[in-house]
This record gives structure tokens, sequence and C-alpha cells, in this order.
């Protein structure tokens, strides 16, 4: 909602010079988008004559003006908009006017001196419009100041208005507000009364009388549409944003403007018989003035004759009976439909118009009649012509319930006390009618508020007026009472630091990416699509982040880093049937170098067990990294690829990003993928802590030789599942294959680490054990000692 | 005798000239060794009177002792030498880079997103989380939003399908968290959401953190105290001051915008309000015992002041040089 400050004096007989406009709306809940100062505009701004037109010798799109501005001199102007003729009036900024960022010289445009510079309604902040110069009215006065010229001693206000406040969608009701909030009295202004001369000879007839509770009309016959406005509503459209169209159709917008009242103008030629206010027939189509073509699915409002659809009722008019500047015969609408019935009509048909936006939101009821009257005053004082009988048809209007607003509960929810009389002045200031029942108010609202239906409402009502700054800050007290921490839970803050601490830069991604990735790389069929996407390469949900993950390496890859380690902790997103799941996931990726270059290093690429060795540092003992059980996802490398297991449950992937994908997505280097459900991780039961010995453990290294095949992991977890109770570790620390060991064989050396809770081991049982793990690597592995 | 004597004077020119331990070692044995002068005189004590026996038997020890003594501080000089040229040699260049792996860092939002649940935790704040594809229900019905409200309009939403929507905002975990837990209750809920909207200043996705108290009193001017203290604690500056707007969100009501004081002007920083009866009552609260407020802040918008950052972008793109220098925040 955009409006000027003198169209909201004229609503005041005192001065509202003195209200800080600005302050007093916020304040108020009707939120200040901008204030624009006409009055600040240059004064060295005139009224211009253009009195005579040479083409620039060098330039073919340039004019050489002469202008007049009202001295014996004309000016020369080079000027290059392609309205620009002589005899036309139009703002001419002089040497040393300021125009919103620049200020005027005087220059040589392609050799040819310029002394100023005409302008369009853009630069002069007058509106958005940019397309050529700015052409006035000719009965202008050259030479006059432009600020004089065009009234623009003023003030320009945009609002933001919430959805609640409908009411605030007209000047009678910013006026309103601005009186309750500043105590300023509105001037009385009398509901003017259209004379009738004649009977109304338009059937009307509502079918749809629940979404159509009121439907006045009017015939004007004789109309001429083909005049000029009062300056002063020109102006008042105008600053509020409202280009011209023609007479009838600007006096209605007028209206709408000051009372918040839409109203529709047919030509009352192009109407065939009987207009009905009934639902739209599923074969039909509409034309709306727009030229855009809609086809109806039956569920709309329309206003029809006996032909066809007229109108979208509260939404907008069809081209067929639209009022243009030879029309003479109208009949003007002025009707309320329910908000639920017009309520997203419009946004469906890609449509936002100002009759729309008021209907959804709440027109007053009341003010139909008066609305249509005060546009039948306008249109004939200012088009002439004869008015009918206005037709009045109600149905069941909405009822405004009395609501009960007990003092008491306005202090509990406000934490001030508030005493009976402060209730009454805020009722009395906002004009609400109440009965004064002693510490409780029957306040009944009226038929312009649709946001006010409970106590809170009218509490919300008294805080807004009473001030929310009024309002003092109160920390509240409470129960005392302390959190509980589990012992069993990692916090996933501690497992991102961890992540940091190894190197991992933490990133947040978009949740959504392109099908074909969620398709082929994350192996997802199953699409969580996003019906109305930002862009399509963003149109499906999820299922793993490496997708997103390879675009970000991309990204850093091409600035220059060649060690890239970055994880992110997320939810991702699954069908399962009509139903959704969501899975917090750690996901990751790690590229190039296993350190950054630095001067005694000598680095090397990263590889599998460097990304599983900081999975196993994260996950602490509960994690197993396995051979892959499950089917592979695409993503990976089949032979360097291991499933994560926690409770015999997979839980994740570790591999490294498949050699094909490595090309599509041109990567110069290997890169690894991994992926863990946090929860399960998150979810750690402690393991009982044991004393250390007294003893020093002790160390046999044995070296074996087994099929190149065997899995070590499978080696370990032999002779860790066979429990030797002095055996405290048993790892590889050397693997060998080549020159000297047979074809298809590998040699493997590992580590036994024995202790005795009791005492210090003898060397017989010693070797005792090193002979036990022999013989378990024997019998199962076909292992021989080397 | 004397020559015996001669012995000091000649150890003690010897050990000079040694420069390393096993030098020393050597000239050494040629005075105190077994076959060395003095074990030879004391041998040669058998031979003599009792009455000689101990007074050369003294003057062997006492020489013994003497070269001991030389042999000593010899051994202590050619270390003590040693050392420093073993420290001489080990000089190092300190200025040279420490020898590391790359510095790891957390995103700028989980930095903001940790300070906010420590600062509620202090008071008693639970956390809660809730589905980012949520049902139309929990974004909008069970906030009195309903299917024709012009509300609907204002959020943007990805739909899923006709039930299911990314949610618009984290006020449905609200909802959810009212539903399981009795009152009296205070809990937070940050995370993800989504509007359809991308330019400059928008990002499609986003983070909000949304705050509930219910309690028997709990009012507006609590709401008041709380916001304030809240971002007093953020932003470390007891001077920051908020100012409350009135506005409009359907699931408070009365509902505020939140400015915050910041050079010198007021930023809007956020929402909140008392939540609206038709919210309690959707979770069955009784309204007559219960009341209660929530707020909503842009974790971005927290972000961006804390580190005075001026583009939202940036969180997005994921550019290392711009993640790494938080690696020590």
């Amino acid at each position: 909602m955009q409006f000027s400050k003198a169209w909201l004096q004229e609503f005041f007989d005192k001065s509202i010079d003195k209200i800080n406009l600005g302050e007093v709306l916020t304040m108020a809940g009707l939120e200040v988008d901008t204030i624009q100062d006409l009055s600040k505009l240059s004064n060295l701004i005139v009224v211009g004559e253009i009195t005579n037109i040479e083409k620039h010798p060098d330039a073919d799109r340039l004019n050489i003006c002469k202008v007049n501005i009202g001295l014996e001199k004309t000016l020369k102007i080079v000027c290059g908009a392609p309205n620009a003729r002589i005899g036309i009036k139009v703002p001419c900024a002089l040497i040393g006017a300021k125009l919103q960022d620049f200020e005027i010289k005087k220059a040589k445009l392609r050799g040819v001196e310029s002394n100023g510079m005409l302008c369009s309604a853009k630069e002069l902040g007058l509106s958005q419009d940019a397309e050529g110069l700015y052409e006035l009215d000719l009965d202008k006065k050259v030479g006059q100041l432009i600020i004089d010229a065009l009234s623009l001693n003023d003030v320009i206000y945009t609002l933001s208005l919430t959805p609640n406040r409908a009411d605030c969608l007209s000047m009678l009701g910013i006026a309103r507000e601005v009186s309750a909030l500043s105590g300023l009295p509105l001037k009385n202004i009398r509901n003017q009364v259209a004379k009738e001369c004649f009977t109304l000879d338009q059937k009307i007839k509502i079918d749809e009388k629940k979404s159509c509770p009121r439907y006045c009309g009017i015939q004007i016959k004789n109309v001429n549409n083909n005049i000029n406005l009062p300056i002063w509503m020109q102006q008042h459209l105008e600053k509020s944003g409202f280009n011209s169209i023609n007479p009838i159709v600007d006096i209605t917008n007028y209206v709408l403007l000051e009372l918040g009242q839409p109203l529709h103008a047919f030509d009352q030629l192009n109407i065939n018989g009987e207009i009905s206010v009934r639902r739209a027939k599923r074969t039909e189509s509409l034309q709306l003035l727009n030229n855009q073509d809609i086809k109806l699915d039956g569920t709309e409002l329309i206003i029809a004759d006996e032909k066809g659809p007229l109108a979208l009722a509260g939404i907008m008019g069809g081209e067929s009976s639209s009022v243009n500047k030879n029309t003479t015969d109208i009949f003007i609408e002025s009707a309320y439909f329910d908000p639920i019935d017009i309520s997203g009509r419009a946004r469906a048909f890609g449509l936002s118009t100002d009759s729309s936006h008021r209907f959804e939101r709440g027109v007053d009821f009341n003010g139909t009649l008066s609305a249509l009257n005060r546009a039948v005053a306008l249109i004939i004082e200012s088009c002439g012509g004869q008015c009918s009988e206005i037709l009045d048809i109600k149905n069941t209007l909405p009822k405004r319930e009395s609501i009960l607003l007990r003092t008491k509960k306005i202090s509990d929810i406000m934490g001030v006390e508030i005493k009976d009389s402060d209730v009454k002045s805020v009722l009395d200031k906002l004009d609400l009618k109440y009965v004064d029942q002693k510490n409780k108010f029957l306040v009944t609202p009226p038929s312009f508020r649709f946001d006010l239906s409970i106590e809170e409402d009218l509490v919300e009502e008294v805080i807004r007026i009473y001030g929310y700054n009024n309002i003092p800050l109160i920390i509240p007290t409470s129960k005392n009472e302390m959190l509980a921490i589990s012992n069993n839970k990692k916090s996933i803050y501690s497992i991102k630091s961890l992540l940091a601490n190894l190197g991992y830069s933490e990133v947040i991604s978009y949740s959504f990416i392109n099908k074909e990735t969620e398709e082929t790389l994350h192996s997802n069929l199953d699409l969580i699509q996003l019906q109305n996407p930002i862009a399509s390469q963003m149109n499906v949900m999820r299922s793993r982040m490496w997708g997103s993950h390879i675009e970000t390496l991309i990204y850093n890859v091409n600035r220059g880093h060649n060690q890239v380690r970055i994880f992110e902790i997320a939810p991702i997103y699954q069908k399962i049937k009509s139903d959704f799941s969501e899975v917090l996931m750690l996901s990751g990726l790690v590229y190039g170098d296993y350190i950054p270059e630095q001067w005694s290093f000598k680095s090397r690429k990263i590889n599998f067990y460097d990304i599983k060795g900081d999975i196993e540092i994260i996950s602490g003992n509960t994690l197993s990294i396995e051979t892959p059980k499950s089917i592979i996802p695409e993503a990976f490398h089949p032979g360097q690829v291991a499933e994560l297991i926690i409770d015999k449950t997979s839980v994740g992937w570790l591999g490294q990003l498949h050699p094909a994908w490595q090309q599509k997505y041109e990567l110069k280097e290997k890169s690894y993928l991994f992926e863990l459900k946090i929860e399960k991780l998150v979810d750690l039961v402690g393991k009982p802590i044991k004393l250390p010995s007294k003893f020093p453990p002790l160390r046999r290294d044995i070296s074996v030789i087994v099929d190149r095949h065997i899995i070590v992991g499978d080696m370990v977890e032999e002779v860790k599942s066979k429990v030797i109770d002095q055996v405290i570790d048993f790892y590889p620390f050397d693997i060998y294959e080549g020159n000297g060991i047979e074809n298809n064989k590998k040699s493997i050396a590992f580590l036994i680490l024995m202790q005795d809770t009791y005492k210090t081991l003898e060397e017989e049982e010693v070797s005792n054990i090193v002979n036990q793990v022999l013989n378990i690597l024997q019998n199962k592995f076909k292992a021989e000692l080397r | 005798m004397d020559h015996l004597k001669e012995l000091i004077k000649l150890a003690e020119k010897d050990f000079e000239g040694c420069k390393t331990l096993t030098e020393l070692d050597n000239a050494k044995s040629k005075y105190i060794g077994k076959t060395g002068p003095l074990t030879e005189a004391m041998r040669g004590l058998s031979k003599l009177s009792n009455e000689e026996k101990p007074k050369l038997g003294a003057l062997i020890n006492d020489i013994k002792k003497s070269i001991e003594e030389l042999l000593n501080a010899r051994k202590d000089a050619i270390q003590k030498k040693e050392m420093l040229s073993q420290l001489e040699n080990e000089y190092i260049d300190v200025t040279l880079p420490g020898l590391k792996q790359s510095e790891g860092s957390l995103h700028p939002i989980s930095l903001t997103m940790n300070r906010i649940e420590h600062i509620f935790h202090s008071i008693g704040f639970d956390m809660a989380t809730g589905p980012e594809i949520e049902d139309d229900y929990h974004n909008f019905t069970a906030l009195n939003i309903p299917e024709s409200h012009p509300a609907r309009a204002m959020h943007d939403t990805f739909y899923i399908n006709k039930n299911h929507v990314l949610r618009t905002h984290t006020s449905p975990v609200q909802v959810r968290y009212m539903k399981d837990n009795e009152p009296p209750l205070k809990v937070i809920s940050p995370g993800r959401v989504y509007r359809v909207d991308s330019d400059a200043t928008h990002s499609p996705m986003f983070h909000q953190m949304e705050g509930l108290w219910v309690d028997k009193k709990v009012n507006f001017a609590n709401l008041k105290g709380v916001v304030q203290d809240f971002l007093q604690k953020f932003f470390e500056d007891n001077k920051l001051t908020i100012r409350f707007r009135p506005s409009f969100f359907p699931f408070t009501e009365p509902s505020a915008e939140i400015d915050m004081s910041w050079n010198g002007g007021w930023l809007e920083i956020g929402g909140c309000g008392m939540v609206h009866p038709k919210v309690l009552n959707q979770v069955n609260i009784n309204t007559d015992e219960f009341q209660g407020f929530a707020f909503g802040l842009g974790v971005e918008r927290l972000t961006m002041l804390k580190y005075h950052i001026d583009d939202l972008r940036p969180f997005f793109t994921n550019d290392l040089r711009f993640l790494k220098q938080f690696g020590d925040q």
C-alpha cells in the first residue's frame, strides 16, 4: 500500500505535520517500507517546452533540442529520448541540479554542447517507468519549478502490510489508525448519495449466496469517458502508484484506494441479458482484461451474463465487457465476496490484483453501498451522465460476535498490571463498541476488522495502543531443575570438532540436487521431487550428499586447492511408500594430497587407509569397517570400498570414487567418499574400563605367508575371537608381496602383545601363546611360518 | 718417592692434552690403571718395613686421590665442551613453519548454532528437532494457518506433494514438542528451513532457531526480557537493546517483530509473540492454566552480524578460503 501524506491530510481538519508518521505507523504494526520525500527534489528542475529539434550530426539516436524555460534565451540540450518532439512540455534539469545520484553539469555530447537534461519520471524518482521523457500537461507554465507544477511538496509512504490488517488497505483505514494512535480526530465525511434518474434495467441473480453475501449494482448512462479527471485525483492516483487507464476505471481505482472497496465497471452495451453470480462451468473460458485467456475448472466464482463469463469475481474483469474511452453506458458492481472464495484463486492463475488482494483479506461489508455511491458521484461530476437506482442484494452477512475481554487476562498476557480505565481508553481510541461490565468488557468489533475474533486479539489491540515499548523487560523465574546429560551419547558438535581437528572443513550444502545425480551417483530411483524447484538442477531431495560434495570439490579445485577434506552433517531424505524418512548422516569427501606440501615432508596422495583411520578415530571401537555384503553404490570403485557396520547393521560406506566418475567430473586425482548414520555413532555404549596391569607387556613378532586373497581382517578377527587370555593386542605391521615370495602369496608380519595381570610371563608361556596363534592361522588360513 | 710425586705433574700435563673422553680414559690407565705406576708402588709396599708401610701407603693414596681429582676435573671439562659443541651443532631455525596436517574448520552456522544452544541451555532450555519434509498439518494448519489463509502466500513454500512441504519455518517443531511433552516446557529447535526465494539476500535454504517457553505465568514482558538477554549474551554486549514492533504471525497473538539496536539504528532480527490459543488447543494444553511465548531468529543473520559478514551467499558456496578462516573461532 502506497500513499501520499497530502492525501492522508485530507482526512483530518488539523495538520498532521506534527505526527512522526513513519514512527507512528511502524509502532502500530503497519510496517513502513520506504519514505520518499518528494520535496527534496532539486529546485533547479523546471518545466521546459521543446521549441525546436535538430538531428545530432554525429549520433543517430541523439537530438539537439531548443528548450524554452521561460527566459529570453532558450537552452540547447542534447537528448536521446525517443519521444522528444516539438511542442511537448517536460521536466528540465538545469546545470547544478542534483538528481538521485548525480549532478547535472555542462557537457559536450559527441562534440555538441548540452546545457542541462530533459528528464523521465524515473529520473525524478516519481515512477519506475523509464520509457522516454515525462510528458507534462500542456497547461503547465514554462519555467515553473517542477516541485510546484507537480505538487511535489509531499511525502510518499510505502507500507508492507501483514495479512491481518486488511482494514488498512485504504486511505480511510490508515487515517483511522493514525487517528487512534495520535488522538487527532478524523474529519466528518458526509456520505454522498447518488440521485437516481431511472429504474435499473439490468437483472441480477445471485446463485452463490454464501460466496457473495452482498451485491450492489447501478447503471449510469450517457457518460463521456474521454475527459481529463481533476488534477488532485490524478495526483493522488499517481502518488499511490496507479497508472491512468481511462476516467471511469481511474475513479473505481480511486474509490478502491480511498475506501478499500474494489469496484468493477462493465460496459453496459456488452452485457447480454441477466447478470448472475455463479460458479463457473468446467468447459467455460474467459479472456481477462490483461488479455490472459483462462480456462475455468468449475470451482471459480464468476460474474456471467447469459452468454457466458464476464469476470472472475473479485479478481479481474473480462476483456469483452471492459470499459474504454468510447464507452457511454456502464454498469458498476460493488460487492462483498467471502474471503475463502477468493483466497488463493488469483495466485492459481498467476495473478495478484488490487481487488483480489483486498477481497481475500476481507473488505468492509458495511461499506459496499457507500463506496458505490461515492464512485457514482465522482463519475457524474467528471464524466456526466445519469444514474439508475441502486440495487442492493443482501444475504447473510458475516456476524461480528461480541468478545469478552477481561482486564486480568490483559495483565496476565502483558505482564503489567492494567486498569479498567486504561482498557476503556484504548477501546475508545480504536472506536470499538463495548459494554463495560467491571473488570471485563463485552466488545463488538466493527465490520472492517476481520482480525478480531477472540479475546487474545483484543489483548493485542490493547497492548499495541498501550505501546509495545512501554512494556518492561522482565526475565522470568522458573523451577530450577537441572537438565540431564546422557553419558552414552556423544554430542554431534564433538564429532564435528574432532573432524575439524583431523583437518576436515565442515560445509553446508543445499538439500536439493538434480535428478540425474540422484539417479546415478546416489543410486536412488525412488525420487522425492519438488513440485516447484527453484532451478532444474535442484529439483529433487538428496538421499546422499556426494553429488553436492563433488560440486564443492570442483569449485575448490578450480580455485587452486590440491588437498580437499570436507564433511557435512545433515539429514538425507528417503521415500518409504507414501511417507518420507530423514536420517541424520555424516558424509564427506577427501581428495588429493595426504598432507599439504611443506618443507620437510614428501607429500603423497591420499589413500583408502588414511580415511579409514580418520573414521576409526571418530567412531571409537563400536564401528567395524568390513568387506561389503550389501549392494555397492554406483559411486564407488568396486575394489576399494568398505561397508561400515555397527551392531551387525550397515550404517554407511567408505570408498574410492569410481574412476569412471572421476573421469566424468574431470578430476585429476582420486577422491574418497564416506557416509555414516550419525545417530548410531552418537549412541555409544561405554565399554567397561580395565585397570592396567603392573607388569610390562611382552612383544613377539611372527611372519607368515598366505594366499594373497586371504583377508587380513579375517585373520585378525579369527585370532581375537579365539580368546587367548594373555594376548592384549594382535595386528599386522607389515605386508609384503614380490621378490622372494611365491606368486599369489603374500607375507604378513603380525605383532602379538602379551601380558598377564598377576605375574611376569615366563618364556615357556610366551612361546606357548605364539604357537597357539600360529596354529590358528595355520588351521584356518593355511598360513606358513616364514 | 719423588718420582711418585712427579706423577701428579705428569698426569696433569697428560690429561690436559686429552681432547676426548676416550683419550682421557687411555691416559688414565697410564697412572691409576691396573698396570700403572701407583698400582705397582702399592704392590711394592709389602717389601717395606712396618714403619715405612703406612707412610708410603698414605702418600700413594694421596697421589692417587690427586690424580683422580685431576681426572674428574678434566672429564667434566671435556663433557662440558662436548655438550657445548653438541648444542652448537643442534641449533635449528625456529622460524621455519611447523609441520602439520592442514587445519580443518567448523562452518560458521554451526558455530552460531552451538553458541545459541549453549546460551539457552544455561537457563534450562531443552533442544528438539523435527522433520524437514513436513506435513501440511504441522507446517500450517496446527499453527493456525488454514488452507485458504493469505499467510500461506507469505511463505513461498516448496511443495513435495499435496500434503507435504519443505518446512518453511522451525515452528512445526513447537507443535510436535508440545504434543510429546507436558508443560511447563522450555525448548529451542534450530534447523534448516526452506523458501522459494533466491537472490543476494535470500537463500532457498537457510537456518532458523525457534524458542518456546510455556508455563503458568510467562508473559509478554518476560518475552522481551528473554529475547534481550539472549541477544546481549550472544553478542557479548550488555548495552544492546531491543525494540518490539507489532506484527502478525498466525501462530502468535500478540505478535511482534524484534528489532535490535545496531550501529545507531534498528535492525530486524526475528519475530516472536505469545503462543496463539488455537495452537495451544491443538496440542491439548489448557489455555486457562498455561500460556507461553515463542520466538524465531535467523541464524544466518546472527552469524553475519557476529562475524561482520555482509553477504549471505558465502555460507552456501563452501569456498575453503572462506570456511578455513573459522578454524580458530
